[in-house]
């Protein structure tokens, strides 16, 4: 039984964490599982496969998305950031160190979207307050903490912010 | 007290002095995603596995034709049931009914004969990738006899009901009665006497990774599984016997998991499947559970029908409750045995002296349940907080006083009741101390106040005692073991037989075995999870991983300082009694310049045993089982047990608001002030209580896995089966009270499932105070905004 056709393949050209990548995948493919099997980078990861809970966040062309709702395709010529490279090797981002500080995760499965949406809240509002930064991660599911610590890290960070006067929230 | 048991008390670590604030460790790992779940794992030329699952809730299966799906392009393997029968052994059961003389029956990993719910597991593929594996689902051709199902509890306790198991005489398949005293006798004597039922739903444990298992059956004959599991350990025993490999064959990894919450307990048809359908590829397979697969997983269904009988000061004279847990499909998951605790909770933290709780578990054709934090215990506090605040309704008493009058009071600890032998507790301390730091009598105030056109404003309290630790006659066990080792150049490893979901115990136990040493934790190692490393434990569950893990660790820990004891005071020339340790150095407490470094001593042992007289042997590693005191399986002379050695617990208070028009809820504010004995990293006990709240304010409003006429599953996705996000929540304030178990090494009593039965009764009784002006109630969990609007149509006040 070997009628089935092979399905049409494209080839991909991205720009991931710094790093000009090309590869072929499947037209069909999801760019989660591109980031995951195509790229190796495992932590984007699949909670709901149908854009609930935001673990597959990634930042695409300076924008948070989920990945599990984009075809690898789409994504051609883009500009992506995974949670491996939201900081330098070796480094921590000022959120990244106060999600550790503030215990804002436990089984750390769904940090990728919180990282991307809070960092997207922090570098588009000067004084986020508790409202805002829970607006922010409506998007994202997590089933250890309850968001308190969570929401706790990001204030810090705008805390330290606004106290310190630095601007470059990205990278420590 | 019978059991003052053998183990050292309290005293031993002073609650202060446990406390450690060390960052939760691989944060680094975690933050950069090289955390390392079991999908991200390099584990070779992988296939992946798909599951066909039966779309009937009650069938025969009349045949299964998978012809086509042998000839598919890119299918390795495929099994049905029929393939099973012959090649393995039935599935063992997690908790096997019949253990406790229950009915029983078994199981396959794939179906055989029957399926007996939507989502059965009918037969595996193999393929090489995921989307092959799912195709070819589509060319199997099964052919079922639909039979008459069954999926709501009381009606399937009906004469005539259909019969999930033909072998049974009902669907009944256990009733767990607690009793003490004459409940009718005091319920006929009480001046006010209430009548009144609160049901729960079924939700689950919805961590945000699935389940996950790759098997890799080699040629040589040995398996190996990376499995997203809770238990490792009993993974690989259960494998044995299902597959004949003996367990020295068998080696499962648990690899860093992404949450559990009791729904990864072993006992699972995939375990097995991963491995045989690897056997038939010749390859490792790897199976992950989908989302719409893992919502199938039931928990937590109960219907209470209750009787109190009380008086007009409060005090409670009898309480009767009849709970009816539908427990889906019987299967060896063994998640139905959460009916015991549901029933063994009662009567709560009050010194009730009649009552009578009678917890049954009916079968239905429903999917199975699987464990879920809070483990029925839950639902026992959602009934008791209920009662407690009717009553207090009933006569016009604030519930805080009732709960005063009812309370076990501190100096009558430690307490028996039926099946519970209470450990320690300040219950109106905690209480006191909740409604102070709640503003409780504030937003009583407000309450008052409020325009009476504004939102319906309701502030409910609830206080959660929380049996953990689970003994059972399974392999759920109260022990655990521990290995501690020591290098020459003195880094310590710790190999537990605990494992963590995630909750961070490793941290803690790390920080409890360097505080032995006096050397800083980084330098101490924790390695779990892995059967080939770690010493056979139980893995986590009943948040026991701490005091039992832990203890073992301390006690190992302790075993090997002796041996460093008698070698520096050798080395150092002192008293062995006057030999300190401290900040990563060994010396004389009398004359603190003798003094070495840890590394050195470690050094010295090693090198220059035999050698040097005085110095033991050159080895520097313990293994020690640590079981908690306050167990008694075997009944007193009044047929008391307990199963459960300790008993945290947690007063909370929360504030919701409606909205008259749309009947939508919301927590506004909440409190919760929590004692689990001593505690040794507070953050993160009180990350874990923060996450059990939402757990439960999710079951109270949000969270529910209904089933439509056909007995499908309506859920199966998160925009189905609501969790609650960021902004569902207010801000929630914790407080801290310790009363150390005299029972455990360190007084801990445990921590993580105390909190949701706290959230789930406090919100259900806070929706009620809002709907009292009006006259209605809602007692059908979750409380969502159509049910509170029916409630609000039908009120008279109302209109």
């Amino acid at each position: 039984m070997t009628h089935q056709t092979p399905a049409p393949v494209s080839t991909v050209s991205v720009t991931v964490n710094g790093t000009r990548r090309t590869f072929v995948c499947e037209d069909r493919t999801l760019l989660v599982y591109a980031i995951r099997d195509n790229l190796d980078l495992k932590g984007t990861r699949v909670g709901c496969m149908n854009g609930d809970c935001g673990a597959c966040t990634i930042k695409l062309d300076g924008q948070a998305v989920k990945s599990c709702l984009l075809l690898a395709a789409s994504a051609d010529g883009a500009e992506i950031v995974t949670l491996e490279g939201i900081a330098p090797p070796g480094q921590l981002s000022p959120l990244q160190k106060a999600m550790w500080e503030e215990d804002a995760f436990q089984c750390g499965f769904c940090v990728a979207g919180a990282l991307f949406a809070a960092q997207e809240l922090l570098d588009t509002h000067d004084d986020p307050d508790e409202e805002d930064i829970r607006k922010a991660l409506i998007g994202n599911l997590c089933r250890c903490t309850g968001y308190e610590y969570m929401v706790e890290a990001v204030k810090s960070v705008a805390r330290a912010r606004r106290q310190g006067g630095t601007c470059d929230s990205s990278v420590d | 007290m019978t059991n003052a048991t053998n183990q050292p008390g309290a005293g031993d670590i002073e609650p202060q002095d446990g406390l450690v604030s060390e960052l939760r460790r691989d944060g680094d790992l975690i933050m950069t995603g090289a955390a390392g779940y079991v999908d991200d794992l390099p584990l070779g030329h992988v296939a992946h596995a798909a599951i066909l699952r039966s779309p009937h809730p009650h069938a025969r299966i009349v045949a299964i034709d998978v012809e086509k799906v042998k000839a598919a392009r890119n299918v390795l393997a495929v099994l049905t049931g029929d393939d099973l029968v012959g090649m393995v052994n039935p599935l063992p059961h997690l908790f096997d009914p019949k253990i406790f003389g229950l009915p029983t029956a078994e199981f396959y990993a794939l179906a055989t004969e029957k399926v007996r719910w939507v989502g059965e597991p009918v037969a595996a593929v193999a393929a090489e990738t995921l989307a092959d594996a799912e195709r070819a689902l589509d060319l199997i051709d099964v052919v079922y006899e639909e039979i008459p199902f069954v999926t709501d509890a009381v009606e399937a306790m009906a004469r005539g009901a259909p019969k999930v198991f033909d072998h049974w005489e009902d669907n009944v398949l256990a009733m767990f009665p607690f009793e003490e005293g004459d409940v009718d006798a005091a319920i006929a004597a009480s001046t006010h006497v209430i009548k009144d039922v609160i049901s729960i739903q079924r939700f689950q444990a919805a961590p945000m990774e699935c389940r996950g298992y790759v098997g890799d059956w080699t040629r040589g004959g040995k398996i190996t599984i990376h499995a997203s599991t809770q238990q490792p350990h009993q993974v690989r025993t259960k494998l044995s016997v299902t597959l004949g490999v003996t367990e020295a064959n068998i080696r499962v990894v648990q690899p860093r998991v992404g949450g559990s919450f009791g729904l990864k307990f072993h006992g699972y048809q995939e375990e097995s499947l991963v491995c045989l359908l690897s056997r038939l590829a010749g390859r490792p397979v790897k199976w992950l559970e989908t989302r719409a697969e893992s919502l199938l997983i039931g928990a937590r269904e109960f219907r209470h029908e209750f009787r109190v009988g009380f008086e007009p000061n409060g005090r409670i004279n009898g309480v009767h409750n009849r709970s009816i847990g539908n427990i889906g499909c019987l299967s060896t998951w063994g998640g139905w045995s959460m009916v015991y605790p549901n029933g063994m909770s009662f009567p709560g933290p009050y010194a009730i002296k009649n009552y009578k709780m009678e917890s049954y578990g009916v079968v239905t054709n429903k999917a199975p349940w699987s464990g879920a934090r809070g483990y029925g215990k839950e639902s026992a506090t959602l009934v008791i907080e209920r009662i407690v605040d009717l009553v207090a309704k009933k006569i016009g008493m604030d519930a805080i006083d009732v709960r005063r009058v009812n309370f076990i009071a501190s100096d009558q600890f430690p307490y028996w009741t039926r099946a519970k032998h209470l450990d320690s507790g300040d219950y109106q301390g905690a209480l006191d101390q909740v409604v102070e730091l709640s503003g409780y009598h504030e937003w009583r105030r407000v309450q008052r106040d409020r325009p009476a056109d504004g939102p319906l404003l309701g502030v409910g309290v609830a206080f959660d005692l929380t049996p953990e630790g689970a003994d059972a006659s399974s392999l759920i066990r109260g022990h655990d073991t521990t290995t501690v080792r020591v290098s020459p150049n003195g880094a310590v490893s710790v190999l537990t037989g605990v494992t963590s979901s995630g909750t961070g115990n490793e941290t803690s136990i790390a920080a409890l075995v360097a505080r032995e040493f006096g050397v800083h934790p980084s330098t101490v190692s924790v390695f779990q999870g892995d059967t080939d490393i770690s010493p056979y434990g139980f893995g986590s569950f009943s948040g026991r991983s701490l005091v039992a893990g832990g203890g073992a660790g301390v006690l190992a820990a302790r075993e090997i300082k002796d041996k460093l004891r008698t070698a520096a005071s050798v080395l150092l020339e002192v008293e062995p009694g006057d030999v300190v340790f401290s900040d990563g150095q060994v010396r004389s407490a009398a004359n603190p310049s003798r003094a070495m470094d840890f590394a050195l001593l470690c050094e010295q042992i090693y090198s220059t045993s035999y050698v040097n007289p005085g110095l033991l042997e050159p080895q520097l590693e313990a293994t020690c089982t640590y079981r908690p005191g306050n167990v008694t399986m075997v009944p007193d002379e009044h047929g008391r047990i307990s199963p459960y050695p300790c008993f945290p617990y947690s007063a909370h208070v929360a504030v919701v608001e409606i909205d008259r028009e749309t009947g939508y809820p919301r927590v506004i504010d909440y409190s919760c002030v929590h004692d689990s004995g001593t505690v040794i990293s507070p953050k993160l006990v009180d990350s874990q209580l923060n996450g059990a709240i939402v757990m439960g304010i999710g079951g109270a409003l949000y969270e529910s896995q209904p089933f439509d006429d056909k007995g499908h599953p309506e859920a199966l996705t998160f925009k189905q089966y609501l969790l609650p996000r960021a902004t569902d929540l207010p801000t929630i304030r914790l407080g801290t009270q310790v009363t150390p178990s005299p029972f455990t090494l360190f007084g801990a009593k445990g921590a993580g499932e105390s909190g949701v039965g706290g959230a789930l009764a406090s919100v259900a009784i806070a929706v009620n105070d809002a709907l009292e002006p009006v006259g209605v109630t809602v007692h059908q969990l979750p409380l969502t905004p159509s049910r509170i609007l029916d409630a609000l149509l039908s009120s008279d006040v109302a209109r």
